[in-house]
């Protein structure tokens, strides 16, 4: 095995060969894994199919942002990219959980600024429920017929003389802004 | 030869040396377990792709996953088609670089 050097070169250079070939067949491999595992994953974008899912996609696309399209116009539902129709206004039913009242889920927000006191009668309704007591004390006449609507009727009952704002009615004179 | 492995005796020609099956694995076992192995391939590895051996190939395979069809490729398919043009496409250069490691390795290490 321990010869001179010269006659070493030979067998050096065919076992180089060798194990070279081994490495590059193992990169091989691996290249051939790789590939093999983009292509079955389908990660690849440049494949045939994946071309025409592209196309579809990109058409689909021009479709939805066509403003002639608009879909609450002429259509009266919209279809998503998942092909799923939506009406235009959430037709889901349950209970406001401030009066009790069955309500639909698009119309909840409307309904909850009168219900729970955005507006002008909303904070009458709040108002008259807080002062009813005070009107069945101050005034002694009954709360039933008191309207928190303007009526000619509750300014003629305003007995501190202050300019009746119509439809609202105070006991102790103190004037809320509508 | 100081390696400690029982062998079979070795003929006498020097030159068939290579080609003795046994011989390559415990070579190769030395390799591995040196670590040289590993450093080889990564620098094989690194030129190839440096130099676009790897694009090349895998272009090969897209083009055969095109033809063929992504859901029958197998593995196998793949490196049959990439191997006669990966052989015979590796740069000099690359080539003459590995060897010379490879070679060297194969001095030191006294074989």
């Amino acid at each position: 095995m321990s010869g001179p050097n010269d006659d070493n070169m030979s067998p050096h250079t065919q076992l180089s060969s060798h194990f070279f070939g081994d490495l590059l067949d193992s990169i091989i491999v691996d290249v051939a894994s790789e590939c093999h595992r983009i292509a079955k994953l389908g990660l690849d974008r440049n494949l045939e199919e994946e071309e025409e899912e592209l196309r579809l996609s990109t058409q689909a696309r021009v479709r939805a942002a066509d403003p002639s399209n608009s879909g609450e116009a002429n259509s009266k539902y919209v279809v998503d990219i998942f092909g799923q129709t939506h009406p235009p206004v959430a037709n889901e039913i349950f209970e406001c959980m401030n009066c009790g009242r069955s309500i639909m889920a698009g119309r909840f927000a409307p309904h909850l600024e009168k219900c729970m006191g955005k507006g002008r009668k909303a904070r009458l309704k709040a108002t008259r429920s807080s002062t009813a007591a005070q009107n069945r004390y101050s005034r002694g006449s009954p709360v039933s017929t008191y309207s928190p609507y303007s009526n000619s009727s509750s300014t003629n009952r305003l007995s501190n003389g202050t300019p009746g704002v119509a439809g609202e009615e105070y006991s102790n004179g103190t004037l809320e802004e509508p | 030869m100081r390696n400690s492995v029982n062998r079979p005796p070795t003929p006498d020609a020097a030159e068939d040396l290579g080609k003795e099956p046994m011989f390559q694995e415990i070579i190769n076992i030395k390799l591995i377990e040196s670590g040289e192995k590993e450093r080889l391939m990564e620098l094989l590895r690194e030129r190839l792709i440096e130099c676009g051996w790897k694009d090349e190939m895998k272009a090969l395979c897209r083009a055969f996953i095109k033809k063929k069809g992504r859901n029958d490729v197998t593995v196998d398919d793949l490196v049959r088609v990439i191997t006669p043009k990966g052989r015979a496409s590796i740069p000099d250069y690359i080539k003459a670089e590995l060897l010379q490691r490879i070679r060297a390795y194969l001095v030191q290490a006294a074989v």
